[in-house]
């Protein structure tokens, strides 16, 4: 034993802080020495090898605590209710059309669903689709959602007539926030990614929505055909009046229909655990890639967004370490 | 880059983690009306050499570094701080377990490790220690391990190659700094059970900054105030002070430095490389 905490006092004490060095073990018994030298005099253990311990010169700094608080997994929730949708966006991230299935999540389940996320800390909700509206019933949904938390629906506004209007109309405007997708000032590139005519019909979406009363945020998903649709949507945004804040300009992802973009993984985003009527993904631009699927279902709640926490913890760590491992790459 | 307003503060680099340390401390003292930068060495006979010519104003001093200092300038450098745990350092003699405790005097016929030449803790002390109780080199055997020789001990790796040679039963006791034993027992004694304390000595002084008798004694003392204010309770402080070993800085008690002198000077240890 004595020579295990000799190989530990010698090897750790010649590590710089926040490098890693892999310490051997001689049985399985070490382990625990090892735990409680290493919590003794301030140092980590960061990975359990085989034959072997890597552990961390210092005290690692919870990566969490290093996001800013709205940053944070499980301050932000978001809810697919259905999947399907009057478009068939070419760059749509979970392959949603008129013929997707649609997988919704009830408005009973949804229920038991937001009083957990409540529970567990959730303070701001964001409810997607598909188009959410495809439900004609969405405004129980969001009737809900908004009596229990700070809501935004991501809708393309292209159904806000007949029944689904007088609907909308009835919503409380307290605590919603409808966020429209437009993706150029002009129809062109809009229509030619979401379908012909779509960019008029959004168009008059917003204009209903802002007509009524709603707060709105205009989002656009940009392609590499961009050019220079940013600045023109930028002009469109402050003749609908729309304040900074009420403006969102992204990137296409490279998921679901998508076949170029962003690549993202768990190892590259940062979680914002996303709930579908098919599991908990790790974020809602990839709630149908397998490899982002966190849970098969949400319950209990607070264990899966543990989980997410710890995993995304383990892959910062390790990223800081490697990165302070190859400061050349 | 020592113009008139920054204090010039050598120190030996036994470790990464040196930068680190005077990184914090250099931050530290930025926003004070004493700044100070610091210089790396690779030996503390290197940096005593520096400051004699002038070319530090203050250095992170050993033990042993001290005396030779101050040996080399006939008594008039002084030393201005230290750490806490510079007033209470003690060498050590570690057996195998059921050794028992041990006088000195019972140390004749063992076969006795001991560390670098140069370290005040694992070598020159104890081997002072013995001396004094009557166990000289032809009294038992010495198991030598001059490992990091440059560094006085610092490293503690002559520290661990005399224990490995106990528990290699190359030898029956060895002699290391207490900041190893209490490095290798912080999760509990019972993690190094195979190993006990068989002699302990008294408290005597280490580490201390020194200066030369020409440097202007209130920047001094501004930048001396400075250090002793720094806290254990601020977080900032306080990833420093663990770094370096200590809770609080404290000003000098020389005292504790008598029986290294007496050590060198019976060793002949010569005053600088
Ligand atoms: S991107 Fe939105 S609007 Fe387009 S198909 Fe997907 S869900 Fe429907």
């Amino acid at each position: 034993m004595s020579a295990l905490i000799l190989r530990l006092v010698e090897q750790v004490g010649a590590t710089p802080a926040g490098s890693v060095t892999e310490v051997a073990l001689d049985g399985p018994d070490d382990l625990a020495s090892v735990a409680r030298w290493c919590e003794a005099t301030g140092n980590e253990v960061l990975t359990v090898l085989p034959d072997a311990v890597e552990i961390h010169r210092g005290r690692i700094a919870d990566p969490l605590a290093s996001l800013p608080p709205e940053r944070r997994p499980g301050h932000r929730l978001w809810v697919y209710t259905n999947f399907h949708c009057n478009l068939a966006c070419d760059y749509c991230c979970v392959e949603s059309s008129p013929t997707a299935a649609p997988r919704v999540l009830s408005t009973a389940e949804l229920s038991r669903l937001l009083e957990a996320a409540v529970a567990s800390g959730v303070e701001e909700l964001y409810i997607t689709g598909g188009e959410p509206f495809m439900l004609i019933d969405m405004d129980e949904r969001l009737r809900l959602a908004t009596s229990l938390l700070p809501t935004t629906v991501l809708t393309n506004a292209m159904l806000f007539r007949g029944e689904r209007l007088r609907r909308l109309e009835a919503l409380p405007r307290d605590n919603l926030t409808l966020q429209i997708s437009l993706d150029s000032a002009t129809p062109g590139l809009h229509d030619r990614h979401r379908g012909s005519g779509s960019f008029e019909r959004a168009l008059d979406g917003i204009r209903c929505a802002l007509d009524l009363g709603f707060r709105v945020r205009v989002a656009a998903t940009l392609g590499e055909d961009a050019g220079d649709t940013e600045t023109e949507l930028e002009r469109l945004f402050s003749d609908l009046g729309l304040d900074d804040d009420q403006r969102v300009v992204r990137r296409v992802a490279r998921q679901g229909a998508a076949n170029s973009g962003l690549t993202v993984s768990r190892t590259s985003l940062v979680p914002e655990v996303c709930v579908t009527a098919e599991g908990v993904w790790w974020h809602p631009v990839a709630a149908i890639d397998p490899a982002m699927k966190v849970a098969d279902h949400w319950a209990p709640f607070d264990e899966v967004l543990d989980s997410v926490r710890e995993e995304y913890r383990r892959h910062r760590i390790r990223g800081d370490v490697l990165a302070s491992t190859f400061p050349c790459a | 880059m020592n113009d008139d307003d920054t204090l010039l503060v050598g120190a030996v680099a036994y470790t990464a983690n040196v930068v680190p340390i005077w990184e914090g401390i250099k931050e530290y003292f930025a926003d004070s009306d004493t700044p100070m930068d610091f210089v790396l060495y690779s030996n503390y006979e290197r940096q005593v050499e520096e400051l004699l010519a002038g070319h530090i104003d203050l250095a992170w001093n050993t033990n042993v570094a001290w005396v030779r200092t101050l040996r080399r300038t006939n008594g008039t450098a002084r030393a201005v701080a230290m750490r806490d745990t510079d007033l209470t350092f003690r060498t050590l003699f570690i057996g195998r377990q059921g050794t028992g405790r041990l006088s000195l005097s019972d140390f004749g016929g063992r076969r006795i490790a001991l560390g670098s030449r140069d370290s005040g803790q694992a070598r020159i002390l104890p081997v002072h220690f013995l001396t004094e109780a009557g166990i000289g080199a032809d009294d038992a055997e010495w198991v030598i391990f001059d490992s990091d020789v440059g560094k006085h001990g610092d490293t503690g790796t002559s520290d661990l190659d005399a224990l490995r040679a106990v528990l290699a039963d190359d030898a029956d006791v060895a002699a290391v700094g207490v900041n190893t034993w209490q490095a290798m027992t912080a999760g509990g004694e019972d993690l190094v059970a195979d190993l006990e304390v068989v002699w302990e000595s008294e408290d005597y002084n280490h580490c201390n900054f020194t200066a030369l008798e020409g440097l202007d004694e209130d920047r001094v003392e501004r930048w001396v105030q400075h250090l002793l204010a720094m806290d254990w309770e601020n977080p900032e402080h306080r990833h420093i002070l663990e770094l370096e070993g200590l809770r609080e800085w404290k000003r000098p008690e020389l005292e504790g430095y008598r029986s290294l002198h007496e050590a060198m000077e019976s060793q002949g240890i010569a005053d600088g490389w």
